[in-house]
């Protein structure tokens, strides 16, 4: 009997328990909804609508210059696009600069992460000193560079190049320097994260591995490769990920400097939908191009993804 | 013992030039900043000169001064800071801490806005915001910035509440305090130290951006970022001035970024960590 009393009155703690969580989590996901909406509200006009907005507009032919022929074209802009030597060669350009300048910053940063480990005394110089590319405004590094480091016969990296014998070299009008220059800019300012935030992990490896390794007469080079680099390796591919991210979509490093030129040297894909949309303020084949480069930067990052992922 | 003594001082000659290669941009500016526009032009570059703040008093308070630019990117990132933490700190909170559906979707949703292209959602802001007479506003800047401002924010915070104990919490709700109150007597000051380094990235990132102030602003609302620009040109480039331009830019992030020192990696790297499981 006792028993049977005993579950009875269970049950019915239970189920009255249960009925109060029910309430609070209701009144939970209410206080959650009311704590969301207004970022949410804010996020959603500032980034999803824009988005299905600029889709919209990629299907139009919209020209402030010439605004009689304007109207709905469909796919239109997709279509010229495929055939516009200048959207692959920019696209082209977008690539090499993020390759160029992801590989460098990774290769610099985590060479010199390992240096600035194994010594005693000056490591807090690096950390204050690498503070300061990267707080800058990439705006303000890029009229910096292409004034005061390389405007020619004026610019410290031209005094040098001619001490060096090399003579003065106009380094952001020929093509090719250009693009030399403006990934060394980028290299240049952001290296330090990389760094950063390889020393930080490597700041935070366990000891005693490299310990057991040295029992073990393990080289430096062993060490590096079959300790250090496995243990880092999910920074390093954090790094290459945001790094691609911040590289395909630079604007404001290139935009001061060469503005995309000369000719069109240095136009990313993303500094090429700019000066369509707003130079040659022909909007809607300027939405295509920056849909083309979101699509870009989706499919890039899709397979850094799945490289994070992969052992 | 020689070949390692060697290996030494060629890993300090190394380590000196990149310290010296990141330096020396900041630093040659500070110089010539302190230049006439003389000495500023003189080849050879000078190295020893006698410093003026010329150029300094000329920016400011000279003809084409860039003191309303100066006030207005001040303005821009303060307004910035302030509405994106007034949105971001609560809902940072709920994402940390409440059960709710969709928990996992809204926090994806966040990390995935801040995947958009600049470039993309500039030209539905300059239609929208040229129709509403939005453009050359700050009503309209700050609006369109929280479009990087607020993932970045809700991102980092989120992290910072993850570390608070639960029991804090249910103490609180055992003595009978609200929700709300729970988290503004309780919840917030714990986390004090998280939204001040918050809002030192959110005001920097705003202070920073370059693209959507090119596009939206005009002779009213116009960031130094922007206005640097009027100091070059084809004709002749006014170094000293330029100098001391991009010094004045330079300084309040510089600041800012040697006094959130320490936090520095966890800002750059917000967002990041996420997404494969927490840590």
């Amino acid at each position: 009997m006792a028993t049977v009393a005993t579950t009875v009155a269970d049950t019915a703690t239970a189920i009255v328990t249960n009925d109060y969580g029910r309430v609070l989590a209701q009144r939970e996901r209410r206080f959650a909804a009311a704590l969301l909406a207004p970022a949410f509200l804010a996020l959603m006009a500032t980034t999803t609508f824009p988005l299905l907005f600029l889709v919209w507009t990629s299907a139009f032919r919209m020209d402030l210059a010439m605004p009689f022929s304007n109207g709905f074209v469909g796919l239109e802009n997709y279509k010229t696009l495929l055939t516009d030597d200048r959207f692959w060669s920019s696209l082209v350009v977008s690539l090499v600069y993020t390759g160029a300048t992801v590989v460098l910053q990774v290769i610099i940063g985590l060479a010199l992460a390992l240096l600035v480990m194994d010594m005693k005394r000056g490591q807090s110089w690096f950390r204050i000193i690498a503070i300061l590319p990267v707080v800058l405004s990439p705006a303000v590094v890029g009229m910096i560079w292409r004034t005061f480091m390389l405007a020619p016969e004026f610019g410290i990296v031209d005094f040098l190049a001619i001490n060096a014998g090399l003579g003065s070299k106009n380094w952001l009008g020929d093509p090719f320097l250009a693009m030399v220059s403006v990934i060394a800019i980028h290299t240049w300012q952001w290296t330090p994260f990389a760094f950063m935030v390889l020393l930080a992990s490597l700041a935070a490896l366990p000891e005693d591995i490299y310990e057991a390794a040295r029992l073990d007469r393990a080289t430096a080079w062993q060490r590096f490769r079959r300790i250090t680099l496995p243990l880092l390796r999910p920074a390093i591919v954090m790094v290459i990920i945001m790094r691609t991210m911040v590289a395909l979509t630079a604007f404001a490093a290139i935009f001061t400097v060469t503005g995309g030129g000369p000719g069109t040297a240095t136009e990313i894909l993303n500094l090429y939908a700019y000066r369509k949309s707003f130079t040659e303020l022909s909007i809607g084949y300027g939405s295509a191009l920056a849909v083309a480069l979101l699509i870009v930067t989706i499919l890039i990052s899709a397979v850094l993804f799945a490289m994070r992922r992969a052992k | 013992m020689n070949a390692k003594r060697i290996r030494f001082l060629a890993l300090l000659a190394i380590s000196l030039v990149f310290l010296f290669a990141w330096a020396f941009p900041v630093f040659w500016s500070v110089l010539n900043s302190l230049k006439t526009d003389r000495d500023a032009l003189a080849y050879p570059p000078k190295l020893f000169f006698s410093p003026t703040l010329e150029a300094y008093r000329d920016v400011l308070f000279g003809s084409g001064s860039i003191l309303p630019n100066l006030i207005s990117s001040m303005i821009i990132s303060v307004g910035t800071t302030i509405v994106t933490m007034l949105m971001a700190v609560p809902a940072a909170y709920a994402l940390a801490r409440l059960r709710f559906r969709a928990k996992k979707f809204a926090g994806f949703y966040v990390l995935a806005t801040q995947m958009l292209p600049p470039v993309g959602i500039i030209i539905p802001y300059f239609l929208v915001l040229r129709n509403i007479g939005w453009i050359d506003t700050y009503q309209g800047i700050i609006l369109i910035y929280l479009s990087f401002s607020l993932p970045f924010a809700i991102w980092l915070l989120v992290s910072y509440f993850e570390d608070i104990p639960f029991e804090m919490e249910e103490a609180a709700y055992l003595d009978g305090a609200s929700r709300m109150r729970t988290l503004w007597r309780i919840i917030i000051p714990q986390v004090r130290g998280g939204i001040a380094v918050t809002v030192v990235f959110v005001f920097l990132n705003a202070w920073n951006e370059f693209l959507f102030a090119v596009v939206l602003s005009g002779n009213t609302v116009r960031p130094v970022t922007v206005a640097m620009f009027n100091f070059v040109s084809v004709e002749q480039t006014l170094w000293a001035k330029l100098a001391a331009v991009s010094v004045l830019a330079m300084l309040p992030v510089v600041v800012l970024g040697v006094v959130a020192q320490k936090h520095i990696v966890k800002g750059l790297t917000v967002g990041a960590v996420k997404g494969g499981g927490r840590r």
